[in-house]
């Protein structure tokens, strides 16, 4: 009986293994600069700098440099933020990026940010409604081709408590 | 013997949920698959679906005489498609930002040597934005490539039909006509195979 019991339990615990399902996953659509902004609201409290992060994301298959790429020939990730509206922009933070390999390449690597990335954003906003605007500038490739350096125009409405 | 029909049993029931349950999991798979399949749902990764080498559209000009043009190098000297009539010519446009075309040009030069008694000529097409003589002259010395680098005119793009992407190249033989054009970066192999191409093609 107890062999049973065991033979049993093997059998369902396998079952739900092969039951998982194979998720295919929305296919994201690719966007006509390969960068979106993921970010639209933020609330944060007023009058004091706090840090608020931007959230991107650059679409599969693609790569943009990071903020500090290894080659000065290549043209840097950087955000551009407006002092509008009151806000007062202290400062910005990029994140890491993560090391690309070209595949006909056996050597150079390159510094990139792949999928969702953040950049902290330090500022100080007033009380209220207000509106963070900016642009994101980068310059998109995949693994064979490179396209124009592009802008995103970012907006972000920004709630001071 | 009762026990060991209820242990035969037991693992008949076990063996028959795991198929059924694959078995479920099989048919609801096709099921996802033909629907995205029907609604054009690109499952493979995004470059495969968006990579413009793969897009047959884009070779437009394959086959045509190579669209005449007149640019200026690096040291202010006009220099014109027809200049190089009787040679076979690459034309490879290309950018300082491009991590591909850094990739591909240092074998662009490799094989301009390699061919040179053959006639071959290979003409670098900068393709950058506003950018300033001296800075692409410094990016192509830093690539290590000696062959011509011209820049660009507002005419040139459109006149090859240029994509909204680099590098393009246009491989043209002894009597003008493009032989073959790739878009992205390809193998040493590839590049030198598409060379053998347009040198052998229009016969002398």
């Amino acid at each position: 009986m107890k062999t049973a019991l065991i033979g049993l339990c093997l059998a369902m615990s396998c079952a739900p293994l092969v039951a998982q399902e194979i998720q295919l996953g929305p296919a994201s659509a690719p966007h006509k600069g390969h960068v979106e902004l993921l970010s639209d609201a933020v609330e944060v409290k007023a009058g004091e700098p706090q840090v608020v992060v931007l959230r991107f994301r650059v679409d599969d298959g693609f790569h943009i440099n990071s903020h500090t790429p290894k080659d000065e020939l290549l043209i840097p990730t950087a955000l551009q933020l407006n002092a509008a509206s009151g806000i007062k922009v202290v400062g910005e933070q990029y994140p890491n990026g993560s090391t690309f390999r070209l595949p006909l390449d056996s050597g150079e690597t390159l510094d990139v940010y792949q999928g969702e990335f953040r950049v902290s954003v330090r500022l100080v906003v007033p009380k209220g409604s207000s509106t963070l605007t900016g642009l994101l500038k980068y310059q998109a490739c995949d693994n064979a081709v490179c396209y124009p350096p592009k802008t995103l125009p970012v907006t972000v409405a920004v709630t001071g408590d | 013997m009762v026990r060991r029909l209820v242990i035969v049993v037991l693992l008949i029931a076990g063996v028959t949920l795991v198929v059924m349950a694959g078995t479920h999991n099989l048919r609801h798979r096709q099921v996802v698959m033909q629907k995205a399949q029907q609604s054009d749902v690109q499952l493979t990764p995004a470059s495969a679906g968006t990579d413009p080498s793969e897009d047959p559209a884009a070779k437009l000009l394959l086959g045509n005489a190579a669209p005449s043009f007149t640019l200026v190098d690096l040291n202010g000297k006009k220099v014109s498609l027809a200049d190089y009539k009787g040679h076979a010519v690459v034309l490879n446009f290309w950018a300082t930002y491009c991590g591909p075309c850094k990739l591909e040009m240092p074998w662009f030069q490799d094989l301009q040597n390699k061919y040179k008694d053959k006639g071959l000529v290979v003409l670098g097409l900068d393709q950058d934005d506003g950018m300033a003589v001296k800075e692409v002259a410094a990016a192509s010395k830093r690539v290590g490539v000696t062959y011509p680098i011209l820049m660009p005119d507002d005419k040139i793009s459109k006149s090859y039909q240029l994509g909204d992407y680099i590098p393009e190249t246009f491989y043209v033989d002894k009597t003008g006509k493009i032989v073959e054009q790739t878009i992205g970066a390809h193998s040493k192999d590839e590049l030198e195979a598409d060379v053998q191409k347009a040198i052998a093609s229009g016969g002398m």
